[in-house]
């Protein structure tokens, strides 16, 4: 750029006269100086130099491509008509200005109308502005005035300069210099604008007319960026009329504002007004992500997209939810290390928190002993851990039986190179599942919601229950709510809180009489974590029983109460716990320390033969050792396995199905109604919501033997699916 | 923007050749129907009322009177009365029933010259407050009226004893968000802009331009005044930004030369703010888009807020006529469609397409 200024600059002078040899192809290729091409342009088009026609369009087409908006390639160009036009737009704005005429003549007629009825004065009217209130300006701005007439350059009488006084102006100059300046008025964001409009009196026509203004000042506003000022005038145009247009806006502006309730009451609103609208549905989903509700925000846009598969907004949307919803940001949980595995689970892949264990795996592991140190290992085990695994069970991927293993220990191990390297494959992985899950709900959003509708939820519907329940488990919205509170509450270090909310979730669950024992061990293990972290090694070494008693050979618990043991100075049964760990998992360095370090102990305390007091050391059985992460409290992965289990269910029905009702059809045709019955009975148990096979089964009753079971089943049939298929199909 | 087919394009929909000069036409708010003024040759003025319909303006009502009559505004009432304000040679003011033109339903004499310009607000539901009517004049003063109000102006905004008076040429309000607040801002034919606050009564603004002001508006007379753009005898024309006033520097502005004469009119779309037209001295249109900086307000060296201008797009340009278009109105009811008349003594129904998507 700077040597092209030079180019340019050296060899011109924008007073002069452009050079003739500047009028050359050559040289109006190199030349990058807009101002310089202008020039020559000009010179080109008055023709002083001759007419070169292809030369100006060269140079054009070059400044064009120098600068697009330049000013000397404006055009004069003449006034279109009708006839520049194609004959589809022409006729569609005759169209339309013809309706436009139609509607206004029935406005003004019924304006006309009313006008009857116009003799009501109109009351919120201001008074007429104190007449006779002598002018104010000629003497407030008298000053000014004046100094407008002596500063104005143009037309300046001559009589002004006779009355120039030097020494005055000198001073004024000086004066300036000193003199304080008034602040600069900026006009207030939003300056005492009502935001109601007394429309009462008004006819229907002025209020349409009127709360259109309105609205369309809201939508200038929002252009120009000023959501505050958009905000009040859409609240003006709906105090008129409530229209849907006006609160997708405001909520749209609120959004922009970042008032998620007030959005949200406008989204709700327009689909009260009308249902299934969906601009206010992707808002909605919008102000949903924005508060943390994915689920919801997930059902929204899945809703738009079956209305607009096409929507590429919602497409986008969702995908961040998605997203989202398997790593949560990392905003609330910065600075603080994790101690408790399932909130890791949400957001084990940010990079942030990656940073923060590697920075942490680096440091030489501590000894486990006292309070302090005993906190280390347990973070560690409870990061480096279970967490993973499900993840990559849950996207049923290959990626958790082959990776998980060495992953958990290159994590454990603390090597830098490999963990990071595994780090990054998680991550990799859920955007290929994400990418599926996106793709599947874009394309092909009704297929799956088709195949959603029969039996079990599958596809992306059952993924997304997975993925937001993926911190609970199964546990119910409230029980999940106060599992996750007490997980935030435990990051930040109030563990005595947090141990509430855990009491009251274990409390909540065992009144609910839900039948999840992996999520209350998970709910007992955080617990346990938080005894542990009080120091109330007693009630952890309880609870981490139970939690074991509920799922055996489970990781977190089993070190949990090693520690607890530990602490209690218990060595016997430490080492036993620890040991077990390291049956189940012998990448647990923490465990490793722990181990060596009470051998130590109890060979001081029990000599030689310190063996044979140790308490038995349970044998871990080898599914436990192998398909150690499927052990392991993880609701998500059992999820996701259940999951993949009914979709092969589901698949295999789906094949008896069709089976079943083919050869019920046949019987039907072979008149063997009893046959086909069977038949139509077992696609009936395999899918009870399939219509069609109602009325199959009912159709040789009613010609043959009416039963009362067929009247019945038709009954249902109809009442199900309201069209009647009597065909066979 | 880059396809020459998705800019709007400015169609001449009806042209109507009339026998008089034309000073002025307006839509009648909530119709089809314009009104145009004008002087007679034989030096009386005319008001000609028309419907568009069928692709043709036919004259529905032509009433004539004593004096031309130079400027028109509907912007200071009902939307069921709408009745016209004038401002004509002699420095009336009168307002008509265009039911029954034949008298006017207020008259005072409110200036001494021509009325040059005149600007209301208050009616229409547009901006909150009293209905009121500005006139500027050659006799150098600024008038305000309110109908209610017979024989004197409600404010009156002039030159000192003494001082040289400055032929006025345009009027505007502005900043009427609420009942209280409202400016108008004034034009003069040696380059003046001023901007005069009448809830305080006082003169807020001014600044020179260098040449003779013909046409200043705001954006939006009915919000927290956000722009103006005045334009000027030499072809220029200038977009200040309302928001943000510096003590000493003012208003931010922006100015393009866009016409090779005189810019007569300016007129913003009703229905989008940063969208205006500029009517030229060689009978050009050209549609401009406004574009808004990133940040309209930052602080200069001495920590004081200060104004941000933005920039101005060409949207589009057409040649309709080798004599002057003296004066532009959009349509308030259907976007993009405006009527524009000119000194060729021709009234011309445009339809500007794809407002929308620019």
């Amino acid at each position: 750029m700077s040597a092209d200024a030079v180019f340019c600059s050296s060899t011109v002078d924008y007073r002069g006269k452009v050079p003739v040899e500047h009028l050359d192809y050559g040289y109006i290729e190199k030349c990058k100086d807009v101002k310089y091409m202008e020039k020559i342009l000009k010179v080109l088009r008055s023709g002083d130099e001759g007419i070169y026609p292809h030369l100006t369009t060269f140079c054009e087409s070059h400044l064009e491509k120098l600068h697009p908006r330049s000013p000397a390639l404006r055009k004069d160009n003449e006034v279109a008509t009708a006839a520049s036009l194609s004959k589809d737009e022409w006729s569609q704005i005759v169209d339309e200005l013809k309706t436009w005429q139609e509607e206004t003549k029935k406005t003004e007629t019924s304006l006309k109308q009313q006008r009857v009825f116009d003799d009501l004065p109109k009351e919120n009217i201001p008074p007429i502005r104190g007449s006779n209130c002598s002018i104010a300006l000629s003497e407030t701005s008298n000053a000014n005035e004046k100094r407008s007439s002596s500063t104005c350059p143009l037309p300046r009488d001559y009589r002004e300069w006779d009355k120039f006084d030097v020494e005055r102006e000198c001073e004024k100059i000086d004066g300036n210099v000193v003199k304080n300046d008034p602040p600069a008025i900026v006009t207030k964001r939003n300056p005492e604008i009502k935001t109601k409009v007394e429309a009462a009196l008004l006819t229907q026509q002025e209020k349409l007319f009127l709360a259109n203004r309105e609205k369309d000042k809201g939508n200038e506003a929002f252009r120009a960026k000023d959501y505050e000022e958009a905000v009040v005038y859409y609240s003006r145009s709906l105090s008129i009329i409530a229209t849907v247009a006006a609160y997708n806006n405001r909520a749209q502006a609120e959004i922009k504002l970042h008032h998620w309730h007030k959005a949200m009451s406008d989204c709700q609103s327009v689909l009260q007004l009308q249902p299934g609208n969906v601009k206010a549905l992707l808002r909605r989903a919008t102000v949903h992500k924005h508060t943390d509700h994915f689920q919801l925000a997930v059902e929204d846009l899945r809703t738009v997209l079956r209305e607009e598969p096409q929507n590429a907004a919602a497409t986008k949307l969702l995908s961040e939810t998605e997203k989202l919803m398997e790593h949560p940001p990392v905003q609330h949980r910065k600075g603080k290390k994790i101690l408790i595995k399932e909130v890791e689970e949400e957001h084990n892949s940010e990079d942030n928190e990656e940073k923060e264990a590697e920075a942490f795996l680096v440091e030489p592991s501590q000894p486990v002993g006292g309070e302090e140190s005993s906190a280390a290992p347990a973070e560690r085990g409870d990061m480096g851990n279970a967490q993973k695994k499900p993840h990559g069970r849950g996207d049923g991927g290959p990626h958790g039986n082959e990776a998980g293993n060495p992953h958990a220990a290159g994590h454990w191990r603390g090597k830098g190179g490999s963990a990071d390297k595994y780090k990054v494959t998680p991550d990799s992985k859920e955007k290929v599942a994400n990418g599926t899950n996106k793709r599947g709900s874009t394309a092909s959003v009704q297929a799956d919601q088709s195949s959603g509708g029969k039996g079990t939820p599958d596809g992306g519907s059952a993924r997304e229950t997975i993925d937001l329940d993926a911190p609970c488990g199964a546990l119910p919205p409230p029980l999940s709510r106060l599992k996750n509170e007490g997980n935030l509450l435990f990051k930040n270090g109030q563990f005595s809180d947090a141990l509430e909310k855990y009491s009251q979730a274990i409390q909540g669950y065992t009144d609910s009489a839900i039948d999840s024992p992996e999520d209350l061990c998970v709910l007992y293990s955080n617990r346990a974590a938080c005894y542990l972290k009080d120091g109330n090694s007693q009630d952890c070494i309880q609870d981490c029983t139970r939690a074991l008693e509920l799922q055996p050979f489970s990781l977190k618990p089993l070190l949990r109460r090693a520690m607890a043991y530990e602490s209690l100075e218990r060595y016997r049964k430490a080492y036993a716990d620890y040991k077990t760990v390291l049956q189940i998992d012998v990448g647990v360095p923490a465990a490793h320390d722990s181990v060596n370090r009470i051998t130590r102990l109890l060979i001081e305390q029990d000599g030689a033969e310190w063996r044979e007091k140790l308490p038995e050391i349970p044998l871990v059985p080898l599914s436990a050792q192998q398909h150690r992460r499927e052990e392991p409290p993880s609701a998500e992965a059992l999820q996701a396995r259940a999951e993949k289990a009914a979709r092969d269910a589901e698949r295999k029905a789906e094949v008896r199905f069709t089976a079943s009702k083919q050869d019920g059809n046949e019987f039907v045709k072979k008149g063997q109604y009893q046959d086909a019955m069977a038949k139509y009975s077992d696609c009936l148990k395999l899918k009870p919501e399939e219509c069609a096979i109602y009325t199959n089964r009912s159709a040789p009753g009613p010609c043959h033997f009416l039963s009362p079971l067929c009247s019945v089943t038709l009954y249902r049939g109809v009442g199900e699916q309201s069209p009647v298929i009597w065909f066979w199909d | 923007m880059s396809s020459p087919l998705s800019k709007p394009q400015i169609i001449a929909h009806i042209q109507k050749s009339l026998n008089y000069t034309i000073f002025d036409s307006k839509w009648i708010p909530c119709s089809a129907k314009f009104v145009s003024l004008g002087n007679f040759a034989r030096g009386t003025g005319v008001m000609q009322i028309y419907e568009v319909q069928h692709g043709e303006a036919q004259l529905i009502k032509e009433v004539e009177k004593p004096k031309p009559i130079k400027c028109a505004t509907f912007g200071a009432t009902s939307l069921q009365q709408r009745h016209i304000a004038t401002g004509d040679f002699d420095g009336n003011l009168n307002i008509w029933n265009l039911e029954v033109p034949e008298v006017p339903v207020y008259s005072v004499k409110a200036h001494k010259e021509i009325v040059n310009s005149i600007d209301g607000v208050g009616g229409l539901g547009i901006g909150d407050g009293a209905p009121e009517i500005v006139t500027g004049s050659r006799d150098g003063t600024v008038k305000l009226w309110d109908p209610r109000q017979r024989d004197s102006p409600v404010a009156n905004m002039e030159p000192v004893e003494g001082e040289t008076k400055r032929d006025c040429w345009t009027v505007a309000f502005g900043h009427a968000f609420n009942d209280q607040d409202r400016c108008v801002c004034a034009g003069y034919d040696n380059g003046d802009i001023k901007l005069f606050d009448l809830r305080n009564m006082s003169l807020r603004w001014e600044t020179n331009i260098k040449n003779g002001v013909c046409c200043v508006e705001f954006d939006r007379k009915d919000i927290n005044m956000n722009k103006l753009v005045a334009t000027s005898l030499e072809g220029k024309f200038h977009v200040f930004d309302m928001r943000t006033q510096h003590p000493t520097k003012g208003f931010a502005s922006v100015s393009e030369k866009a016409h090779k004469s005189t810019i007569w009119q300016v007129r913003h779309l009703p229905q989008n703010r940063d969208i205006f037209m500029t009517a030229g001295g060689a009978g050009n249109l050209h549609l401009w888009k406004y574009e808004y900086p990133a940040e309209r307000s930052k602080k200069d060296s001495d920590d004081v807020d200060m104004g941000v201008a933005g920039s101005v797009n060409l949207l589009q340009n057409v040649t309709l006529s080798t004599q002057p278009i003296a004066s532009l109105d959009w349509s308030p009811d259907k976007q993009g469609l405006c009527v524009c008349s000119g000194f060729d003594q021709t009234v011309r129904v445009l339809i500007v397409t794809k407002l929308n998507v620019v």
